[in-house]
């Protein structure tokens, strides 16, 4: 099972460089040819604790990490003590002689070799690395050169350092795994890099995000870009700040998008309503951690589908979507920002910790992305909520001589407020006729990813589809996945042919919200089901081995 | 003057100061006109209340925002496009109370917005509860034995927080206001123009104006003079209290960049991208 795919896992104190390894080994992944995927296990601290890392890496497209490792490295007692029991049977266990006392597998004076620096505790990362480039065969020459590519300070501290552990390694532990190069030469980014991206495909101008795991990546990606791709990135007070001030940018007719967690979107919920009545077209990613409340603040959940679908108080059109694979991000972002401008309604584009920061080579084709084009306003007198047949009314920005009213009273056509009843059911049935046509234009849209096409069908979405991918890859368990990408409005029309077949839904809720949602609005009945809720993403082979007790 | 109006019936209470204030800010307009400020390039929101209404009276483009947010949505048109001149009516219940956090920071930042505050001390629309500004022992429905909590003075607040141009203002005195707005306007800078808004219906203080207001000849240059005038209670002087030039935000944020008439196009834009996709 999974024997194609050979694991890295790196564990330590927060402060030690335990992420900075993982990215480091990726890189190394990548260079040789070969596709991976990484996950970050952090705690909500920034000194201590415990960290790890995980990099899974084949010759094929890689959907998850795998929790049993060929290499673990252990740079601290805790994480030998949680991590030993990992290692796959012929694994190789390396642990920080200078913190662990005698134990199974191979001990290397980490922070010995470490404190001939300055910042030993920053080095121990680096000796990690070596210990994998060791065992992996890599010659000295392009460790070397792989040190001085990612580690941009202290090059010549960490490359001495490097090869002192290198040489403490070599005769115990040289090439003991052979690893095929392979011929992908993909990037990696993770998922709010994707996301990032995807909207500046999609033409965003503005960005306004108050910071929380797990989408403060994106604030931070676009922040250090803004002047090189031509984007507003803005921190403001709070997340009220954020949205508000979402809307008034959107007014004036840039392309907007706000991130956030749960907890930061519940904040903006008044303004989310407000969006949908002044029909303001701006798109929110919603980064789903643990809940409720606080709840587990850098781990990952799907506990926020039921809070995105009926986001914002009142009748209005919502779309909500969420993308199968840190690809998928990128062109479902774009996807959306020309959505919620196609129907000047408020989006959310759902996701959870798992895909926003873990990362995952990927081949990404920029020229496959929307960029909005609205319904713009021609000729003759303007009126901001003119009645059409779709609801839709054309936009018009300011500066302009025509008025440009947007209202969060109830309003006449030119956006004016009213307290007329036979006005306010036109407003009312032209909002609702906006959700019908977004139903329509869905229709001739890709909704739903149907992956293999074996008897068992298996419901899931978001980033726990990537889990069922991998489960099944090395499972060998043949089944057809149903990937709802649409959630909002639950494109019905592909589920239909699914109802009566035997169905598992897997999804990362206590309660089961995906499973209710289909089943109340699809008419879907799971046969079964698989919860996961303890913060932590689906390891695929134990996936894979409850899948096949179904 | 007349083109400004709009065809909503104006439902505030005759006698109500907010008339002034809508009468002195068409005034404004016209004086913004005649420096070259184009009307089209004016945009207003206003938040919840009686003073909301105004968004609704005026031929202007702009947003009919939410409780205390006016502030933030014309900091986001300001973003979006440096040309606007953006302006946020708000009450002293609206922006004092829900939406505090929006007029700090648009002061800290030095945002290049106008917020022209409403400020009659009292919750009307809602039939006259206590708000931010109202005296110690005010009596309102919920406070029947009267306010027990010292009143916030916005003009203070609002030095203190780093506004550019700080300013009070009285319906009373129409040209004088007209000329205050007109100054904010074109102040390069967060200004806030705080008026004294009597409430025919709820906290009528025309009286107390009458007597207490007078126009301040010659400016006070210092802050430390500028906080003591916005402390006094025994008299309530109008006019510009303070202004300094500072960087504005949106300049020291992106320079001359215009998010929306400088837009980059598709093709550079993937360009850029398709490089940064490369391993």
């Amino acid at each position: 099972m999974g024997e194609d795919v050979f694991t890295f896992l790196v564990g330590g104190k927060a402060g030690e460089g335990v992420k900075k390894t993982g990215a480091v080994a990726a890189s190394m992944f990548t260079k040789m040819g070969r596709h991976s995927f990484l996950m970050d296990d952090y705690q909500s601290l920034i000194r201590g604790g415990h960290n790890f890392t995980v990099v899974s890496t084949a010759t094929r497209p890689v959907y998850s990490h795998h929790m049993r490792a060929d290499v673990v490295v252990a740079l601290d007692k805790r994480s030998y003590d949680e991590h030993a029991g990992h290692l796959k049977q012929n694994g190789l266990l390396v642990y920080n002689s200078d913190t662990i006392d005698k134990a199974r597998g191979v001990g290397l004076p980490l922070t010995t070799e470490a404190k001939k620096y300055p910042n030993p505790s920053l080095r121990l990362g680096v000796g990690a690395v070596t210990a994998l480039a060791v065992s992996v065969g890599l010659r000295k020459s392009a460790l070397k050169q792989l040190i001085s590519d990612e580690y941009k300070r202290d090059v010549e501290e960490n490359s001495a350092y490097s090869m002192s552990i290198y040489d403490a390694a070599q005769e115990t532990m040289f090439g003991r795994f052979k690893l095929e190069n392979g011929d992908s030469h993909l990037p990696m980014i993770n998922g709010n890099q994707s996301i990032a991206m995807g909207s500046l495909a999609g033409g965003l101008d503005v960005y306004f995000a108050y910071p929380m795991t797990p989408t403060s990546g994106i604030l931070h990606f676009l922040a250090a870009l803004d002047r090189e791709l031509g984007v507003v990135a803005v921190q403001p007070e709070s997340e009220l700040a954020v949205i508000n001030m979402a809307i008034g940018s959107a007014f004036a007719g840039a392309r907007t998008m706000v991130g956030t967690s749960a907890g930061g979107l519940a904040l903006m919920e008044e303004a989310f309503s407000f969006a949908g009545m002044v029909e303001a077209p701006v798109l929110c990613v919603l980064g789903t951690r643990p809940g409720p409340s606080t709840g587990l603040a850098t781990y990952t959940e799907q506990c926020d589908l039921s809070f995105a679908l009926h986001q914002g108080h009142g009748e209005f059109p919502r779309i909500v979507a969420s993308p199968g694979s840190i690809e998928e991000a990128f062109y479902l972002t774009s996807e959306m920002l020309d959505l919620v401008w196609r129907f000047q309604t408020p989006g959310i584009l759902l996701t959870e910790k798992h895909l926003t920061e873990s990362e995952m080579s990927v081949d990404i084709d920029v020229e496959r992305t929307a960029w909005p084009q609205p319904m713009m306003f021609q000729e003759g007198s303007y009126r901001r909520y003119m009645d059409t047949e779709t609801g839709v009314s054309p936009l018009l920005f300011p500066p302009s001589i025509q008025m440009i009213k947007w209202n969060s009273n109830e309003h006449d056509e030119m956006g004016i407020t009213t307290e007329d009843p036979v006005l306010t059911v036109k407003m009312h049935d032209k909002r609702r006729r906006k959700g019908e046509a977004l139903v329509h234009h869905l229709k001739n849209a890709r909704t739903v990813n149907i992956h293999g096409d074996g008897d068992l069908v298996i419901f899931t979405y978001g980033s726990t589809t990537m889990s069922v991918l991998e489960a099944l890859s090395v499972s060998g368990i043949g089944a057809t996945v149903v990937q709802p990408v649409y959630l909002e409005p639950l494109p019905i029309w592909e589920l239909e042919q699914f109802r009566g077949r035997k169905a598992l839904v897997v999804e990362q809720s206590s309660v089961g919200q995906f499973s209710a949602l289909i089943k109340e609005k699809a008419g879907i009945e799971s046969q079964s089901t698989i919860r996961k809720y303890d913060g932590r993403p689906f390891d695929p082979i134990e996936l894979g081995d409850q899948i096949k007790k179904v | 003057m007349d083109d400004l109006a709009t065809y909503r019936e104006n439902t505030w209470c005759p006698g109500c100061g907010n008339f002034g204030i809508l009468n002195a800010f068409k005034k404004s307009v016209a004086l913004l006109e005649k420096k070259g400020v184009a009307r089209e390039r004016i945009t207003i929101s206003s938040g919840i209340g009686c003073h909301a209404k105004i968004s609704q009276y005026l031929a202007l483009s702009g947003i009919h925002s939410i409780h205390g947010r006016a502030p933030a949505t014309v900091q986001g048109m300001k973003l979006a496009n440096p040309d606007l001149k953006a302006i946020a009516f708000v009450g002293d219940g609206d922006a004092m109370g829900e939406g505090l956090e929006h007029l700090l920071f648009a002061a800290k930042r030095n945002a290049d917005i106008t917020v022209i505050m409403h400020n009659n001390g009292v919750y009307a629309l809602t039939t006259g509860q206590f708000t931010p500004t109202s005296e110690k022992g005010f009596r309102g429905p919920s406070t029947p034995r009267g306010n027990v909590e010292v009143p916030l003075r916005p003009l203070t607040l609002m030095l203190d927080a780093g506004a550019t141009l700080v300013a009070r203002g009285y319906p009373g005195e129409l040209d004088h206001l007209s000329q205050l707005i007109f100054e904010g306007i074109m102040h390069e800078g967060f200004s806030f123009i705080e008026v004294l808004q009597p409430c025919v219906s709820f906290n009528n203080t025309y009286d107390k104006y009458n007597k207490l207001t007078e126009v301040m000849y010659g400016r006070p240059m210092s802050r430390e003079e500028a906080l003591a005038i916005s402390q006094r209670t025994d008299r309530l002087p109008i006019g510009v209290v303070y202004k300094t030039d500072k960087p504005v935000f949106h300049r020291e944020i992106f320079g001359e960049w215009n998010p929306v008439m400088k837009r980059v196009a598709r093709e550079e834009r993937l360009k850029k991208l398709k490089s940064m996709l490369s391993p």
